[in-house]
């Protein structure tokens, strides 16, 4: 089910309203039970990859609880992360692995006899397998403390808001909500409408349309010349993060409307002015978790290293999150490249920081941000091309400086409307602020219908994907 | 923490003070909006499908010749040069079912005896309605409900929100009927102005010759076809299939199929076929393989004007 659909709509309402309507000892229930219809609304028989995975975890992380050697408790975490990333490896890296093994092998002119499976990626798979981790990971290092009813653990994984796409929650934030009781507050109704109507309107009208323009060209590359394929990539940029971050912001807007507080996802990560700021910026709740149980184990491990220790774990992070992100060589080229580009600005801080003071603060700023823009873009390239030919063949088309003011070229298939349309929606997003919680209803309320309109005449009725949905 | 009695309390005043004020505000723009877009936007322009739909079921001028068909009559057909009084209905997109209704809707008009002029593509006779956005505005219309069958949804009996999707492509026609960027717009027929790159244009001939292109007759749609002409024997029916590129033929599978559909036509005596599917025209007359440019629409509408002349009066 998705989010931007019309059974969501009633499928919010219904479980909003038993919600509230139900006694507190059975709505972790109702939850529990909405959780799965609205994952197996995409594929029923995937919900035994779950329940596999929330059974192992739930043991595991009562033993690793209850068990005093050290030792012993490090063997069922492995367990567990062994199950969790067995699932992941079958499902998602399988097929990848088997077929660079073919291609090792037939560089050898020997035949590969392991055969391909033919199954499909569950959805948000990695999103509530990192979940799953961090909680047998926080059991072991002793910041959490085992659930103990296994219904409230079952939830946490299966939360509906955050289930298929994040964000990515840490037991200490989720768990303890779960238990307490949750009433009806109008603070919270508003706070949740607006988080909702902001990201339906970040995915339907920002990044839904952006994405007309971008499909068209990467569908259809030899026809594009520079300003059309800049305009793009640059497209894709702000797409992704409509997308995602509209997406999030449903998710905490759902879960807010209820009660509950998810963690903050996004921060405008595209006004960063540093790589290492974006990612600061960008799906917090995975770089959080990169950063606290690769990154710094990594670098503490390594301590004697010195600098290097940070280099490698750059390295190895990034490498890491790019095959998160999909099973290709093009995410492991996107991961790579800010791995470069946050080892350089790790080593270069002390220079780049004198040459700063001697700019003027303004024109370091903008530059910054513009360098910052163009790098995450560029990368991006490799992250929405399908094959490293793809992004080759836009790169080049960059790199043609072909300027022709032909308006099919530069408004692809769509025409001039959908551009002007498209440059109309960046401009309203750019306006629109959020209500907070100090506002009055009326604000709210013409926000509310403002974003409803806006979402009706401009919106693209694609019911179309989330784009994180396929991690 | 709030007790039960409070969240009651504040979810009342969650009802009074944000819901109903959001439907009722919602209501009131909704339909104020709805009823400006549609007189203005939707039925302000000649070339949007929704306002052929809606001319050819509401309009009754028994001297005006309709011309019929798909992208390809849109495009092809510049009324003010072929005939004194014509409409082109041409939409995007349609195939013959929509051209049937057409046909039906158009025979309805009583006391009319003008000729019908309908472009025929040689892919034959096929089902398609197109964009959805041609019906919204007459969705109610028993005719169009069957027309959509299985692609009718509820939503399209709520004013306003039925256009959900579709606000673009209303504007879209509506403009270029205005400032005509685009496209030269001529009593329903939209032109196409612009021009492919040479690259693109010789990339779409590859395409035209690697994939096969086929005659496809179906039996009911021809039926229906037949009993139109036959129930109208005061209306003659001019079938005219425009020019296609030469890439067209090269890998037609069946041509020999659709030249003995449009022989076996001509045996009706209120049927007149006029065939210029293989005129010789150079590239810089077409817009894509099966499309015209507006130097080629202009060209064509030359020869034509002279074959209808023989027909209309």
């Amino acid at each position: 089910m998705l989010f931007n659909s019309i059974e969501f709509l009633y499928f919010f309402i219904v479980v909003t309203t038993l919600f509230f309507v139900l006694p507190y000892k059975v709505r972790w229930i109702l939850l529990l039970a909405a959780s799965c219809f609205f994952y197996m609304f995409f594929k029923p028989v995937y919900i035994l990859i779950l329940a596999f995975t929330i059974f192992i975890d739930y043991f595991a992380g009562i033993f690793i609880e209850q068990e005093e050697d050290r030792k012993k408790k490090k063997i069922y975490l492995i367990a567990s992360l062994v199950a969790n990333i067995g699932v992941l490896a079958i499902f998602k890296y399988y097929n990848f692995l088997n077929f660079n093994l073919t291609f090792v092998t037939g560089f050898f002119h020997l035949r590969n006899p392991i055969p391909y499976l033919n199954i499909l990626l569950p959805i948000g798979l990695s999103f509530h397998t990192f979940q799953a981790m961090s909680y047998t990971l926080e059991v072991y290092y002793g910041r959490q403390k085992a659930e103990h009813h296994f219904g409230i653990y079952a939830l946490y994984v299966m939360f509906y808001p955050q289930l298929v796409a994040g964000p990515i929650e840490r037991p200490q934030n989720i768990l303890p909500q779960f238990h307490q009781k949750q009433h009806f507050s109008i603070e919270n109704a508003q706070l949740g409408l607006n988080l909702i109507a902001i990201g339906l309107f970040k995915k339907i009208v920002v990044a839904d349309r952006l994405g007309l323009y971008v499909d068209q060209l990467y569908a259809n590359i030899n026809n594009a010349n520079s300003i059309s394929t800049v305009l793009a990539v640059i497209f894709y940029t702000i797409q992704i993060y409509c997308d995602f971050s509209g997406y999030s912001d449903i998710a905490r807007g759902t879960a807010k409307f209820m009660g509950f507080d998810l963690m903050l996802n996004f921060n405008f990560p595209l006004l960063s002015k540093s790589v290492s700021e974006y990612w600061r910026r960008w799906h917090i709740s995975l770089s959080t978790w990169f950063n606290d149980y690769l990154y710094t184990p990594i670098v503490i491990n390594r301590r004697d290293w010195g600098k290097l220790s940070v280099v490698f774990g750059l390295f190895i992070t990034f490498l890491i999150s790019g095959l998160w992100h999909g099973a290709a060589w093009t995410f492991i080229a996107w991961g790579i490249l800010h791995s470069i580009a946050l080892t350089y600005e790790f080593l270069t801080r002390k220079t780049r920081s004198k040459i700063g003071k001697k700019v003027p603060v303004f024109l370091n700023n903008f530059l910054s941000w513009l360098f910052t823009l163009s790098f995450v873009s560029f990368t991006l390239i490799f992250f929405r091309s399908d094959s490293f030919g793809k992004a080759q063949m836009v790169i080049q088309k960059i790199l043609h400086f072909n300027f022709s003011l032909n308006l099919v070229q530069l408004c692809l298939e769509k025409g001039p409307l959908n551009l002007i349309l498209t440059f109309l929606s960046l401009f309203l997003w750019g306006l629109i602020k959020v209500p907070d919680k100090n506002s009055g209803y009326s604000r709210n309320v013409l926000f509310l219908v403002t974003i409803t309109f806006l979402i009706i005449i401009l919106g693209r009725n694609a019911e179309s994907n989330f784009i994180y949905f396929q991690f | 923490m709030q007790n039960p009695i409070s969240s009651i309390s504040n979810f009342k005043k969650f009802l009074k003070k944000i819901l109903l004020p959001y439907f009722l505000l919602s209501v009131l723009i909704g339909f104020v909006f709805n009823l400006f877009f549609e007189k203005n936007i939707i039925l302000g322009s000649y070339s949007s499908g929704a306002y052929k739909i809606n001319r050819i079921i509401n309009s009754n001028n028994k001297n005006e010749i309709a011309f019929f068909g798909s992208s390809r009559a849109e495009r092809s057909f510049i009324p003010d040069s072929l005939v004194k009084d014509g409409f082109n209905y041409g939409m995007v997109g349609t195939a013959a079912d929509v051209l049937m209704f057409c046909l039906r809707e158009e025979c309805k008009k009583k006391n009319k005896t003008v000729p019908i002029v309908f472009a025929f593509d040689l892919n034959g006779l096929n089902y398609g309605v197109g964009d959805i956005s041609n019906f919204l505005y007459n969705s109610d219309y028993p005719p169009i409900r069957k027309l959509l069958g299985t692609d009718y949804k509820y939503i399209y009996n709520v004013p306003f929100l039925k256009y959900y999707g579709h606000f673009e492509i209303y504007t879209k026609y509506y403009l270029n009927n205005i400032i005509s960027l685009t496209k030269l717009n001529n009593k329903g027929g939209a032109i196409e102005k612009n021009e492919l790159t040479k690259a693109n244009f010789d990339e779409l001939v590859k395409l035209r010759l690697a994939g096969n292109t086929e005659f496809h007759n179906d039996p009911k749609l021809l039926a229906d076809f037949l009993n139109i002409v036959d129930e109208n024997k005061n209306r003659k029916f001019i079938l005219v299939a425009p020019p296609y590129h030469r890439s067209v033929f090269a890998g037609f599978t069946n041509l020999n199929k659709a030249e003995e559909f449009l022989n076996s036509l001509k045996l009706h005596k209120n049927i007149v076929v006029l065939d210029f599917s293989q005129l010789p025209y150079p590239d810089k007359y077409f817009f894509d393989t099966s499309h015209l440019n507006l130097a080629g629409a202009v060209e064509f509408n030359h020869l034509l004007r002279d074959s209808l002349a023989h027909y209309i009066n």
